[in-house]
């Protein structure tokens, strides 16, 4: 948690991104195929990160596709997956069955209490005594104790102070202050803990817009804010966008082998130097009309999913 | 119109359903095709005062326009009571108010443990599997849960290779059942009564009292005990009254498919199972 009041936050996505040093503890914004911090995360990429220790609920496509482009040294999640839409996160599977990553499997409960931890300004916290799974094996951190007052069965587990955060929302102002509409997800958390908290947004709006909106996240959280339009993308942002499935599925299938996957990101990454180009690339404003297209009527959004 | 038949997904949906209890708090964070239709079927069948409260984004008694085949849409949002943080939801299970959650899980054991992480052993991972969001500690504290697995039948090739879903022994216990290495959980002194149902694409199952170990309690229609007990790596516990599963009603296959109209619930079964129609008991 720093408190950072620079008035002018604007920065590049390759400004942002090198605010990231190799092996930073990073939390993910977003949930599996919602407001994931898309671009950002092909930045990292592009700019060679190396050894990241990734924080993170459950996650899609965001930490899927930073184990195909390696820059994952620890991966300290509960759930990456496609669910039974795409299946399997392919890349991701790979790193740990190949030893690429670290395997620290965690638990969104457990996750949540250490970030809240830091937020509280606290060590550590207690939970409901925890017991019995194997996961709590990979978390030798994690330990038995009683209650000082009634004696109960207690697990305590230690801080998580995140050295960045990566978020994408609708919209901010210059000096940082964040909106987000419809559900927040851990994101405020997020911003409230990490040292560096980049932020990429829709839309950038004056001051006087957003004290009119109520920010979501206060300014003196934030450190840069991206305007990068479609940065979510190929997850959704509603109400601006539904989720690209089709990129997903080819994505997903890019990702069948090591070698397979490195075309996707020399496509999609490597050889898309700016986010016009980007969008460009993914189907122009035919795929965007399309992404945008959800709120005509019922049977038009359940196209989205065909 | 009424339906003509049922499927293998239908039934399991309703008997996941007949799991939740009127003014129930039920919560299903991902995964969720199944857990979450069932849960809409409950609040407009026998439990419209149960609680729902849908995925990560925090939706309270969604009501969504068709099932989507992610877990977190805007669809869950657009139209419920309230959303609210996702800390919310595990301050629920952890001050003991979530009465009821799903699991799900590639191999399960005869206590009810579950496996969502890894295949194979933690120094040498064969299959790394997604992960089990937050089932090692809502697994602890949830006053029950029901698992699910619709990949309990087992063809004759894999039964011959030893490749079963309900194992006597999982590789990693992400979900904790009855008994684990580490005790029971009166033993470990876990706050939650663990899981009391199990729905499977061949069964319904409880678990037994004294012994904490799954025992059948009923059998679906188009298959046979014989089959379950070839299926089923560890002897099975069958209950005194075991019978053939209750079929759904039209009603309530009408209402799946109000819910699910894209099918997502298709997509977990086999295409043979689902090629099973199957006449309703009225």
């Amino acid at each position: 948690m720093t408190i950072n009041t620079n008035s002018d936050k604007l920065y590049s996505l390759i400004d942002a991104v090198s605010l990231i040093d190799d092996g930073a503890k990073i939390v993910v914004g977003g949930v599996l195929t919602a407001r994931e911090p898309s671009a950002i995360v092909r930045e990292i990429i592009r700019a060679g990160k190396r050894g990241l220790h990734v924080i993170a609920g459950a996650h899609g496509y965001a930490i899927d596709l930073m184990c195909a482009g390696d820059v994952v040294g620890i991966c300290e999640n509960s759930f990456a997956g496609y669910e039974f839409d795409l299946g399997l996160a392919l890349n991701y599977r790979r790193a740990c069955e190949q030893g690429q990553v670290v395997i620290k499997e965690t638990d969104c409960n457990i996750l949540l209490q250490q970030f809240r931890a830091t937020q509280f300004g606290v060590p550590f916290l207690p939970m409901p005594k925890l017991g019995g799974s194997d996961l709590l094996t990979l978390h030798p951190e994690f330990l038995a104790s009683k209650c000082p007052y009634t004696g109960a069965d207690l697990t305590l587990v230690p801080a998580i102070k995140p050295d960045v955060a990566i978020i994408h929302a609708h919209c901010a102002d210059k000096r940082g202050n964040v909106k987000i509409f419809g559900p927040v997800f851990k994101d405020k958390l997020l911003a409230i803990i990490a040292d560096k908290v980049i932020v990429s947004v829709e839309k950038v709006i004056s001051e006087e817009e957003m004290r009119r909106l109520e920010p979501t996240i206060p300014y003196y959280h934030t450190s840069a804010i991206v305007p990068l339009p479609f940065g979510a993308h190929p997850t959704a942002c509603y109400p601006d966008y539904a989720y690209d499935r089709k990129h997903l599925q080819e994505f997903v299938t890019f990702s069948q082998s090591a070698e397979t996957v490195k075309q996707y990101l020399e496509k999609y990454i490597y050889q898309s130097m700016n986010n016009e180009q980007y969008l460009e690339l993914i189907g122009g404003q035919e795929k965007i009309s399309f992404l945008k297209s959800w709120n005509q009527d019922t049977s038009q959004w359940m196209e989205v999913f065909k | 119109m009424k339906p003509e038949f049922y499927t293998v997904d239908e039934l399991v949906i309703v008997c996941l359903a007949r799991t939740i209890k009127e003014n129930d708090v039920v919560f299903n964070g991902v995964a969720s095709a199944l857990p979450f239709t069932a849960m809409a079927l409950a609040k407009q069948t026998h439990a419209p005062n149960s609680v729902f409260l849908g995925g990560l984004q925090g939706a309270v008694n969604p009501r969504f326009p068709f099932l989507p085949p992610v877990s977190v849409d805007y669809t869950f949002s657009i139209e419920c009571d309230l959303t609210i943080p996702a800390e919310e939801i595990f301050n629920l299970a952890n001050s003991g108010n979530i009465d009821r959650i799903f699991f799900g899980g590639a191999q399960i054991d005869k206590y009810g443990n579950a496996n969502n992480s890894i295949i194979g052993d933690t120094t040498a991972v064969k299959v790394k599997l997604p992960g089990g969001a937050g089932a090692c500690s809502i697994s602890c504290v949830a006053k029950h849960f029901t698992l699910w697995n619709t990949r309990h039948f087992a063809s004759e090739s894999a039964r011959k290779r030893g490749n079963f879903t309900f194992m006597d022994k999982v590789d990693f216990i992400t979900t904790v059942g009855h008994k684990t290495p580490a005790g029971t959980r009166r033993e470990m002194n876990l706050k939650g009564g663990g899981p009391d149902a199990v729905v499977t694409d061949m069964g319904v199952f409880d678990f037994e009292e004294s012994s904490g170990v799954m025992r059948l309690c009923s059998v679906h229609s188009y298959t046979s005990l014989d089959m379950i007990k070839a299926c089923t790596a560890f002897d099975l516990l069958v209950s005194d009254n075991c019978h053939q599963t209750v079929p759904p009603s039209r009603d309530e296959v009408a209402l799946i498919r109000e819910i699910d109209p894209l099918n997502i619930r298709k997509r977990l079964f086999a295409a043979e199972q689902l090629a099973a129609q199957m006449k309703f008991g009225d």
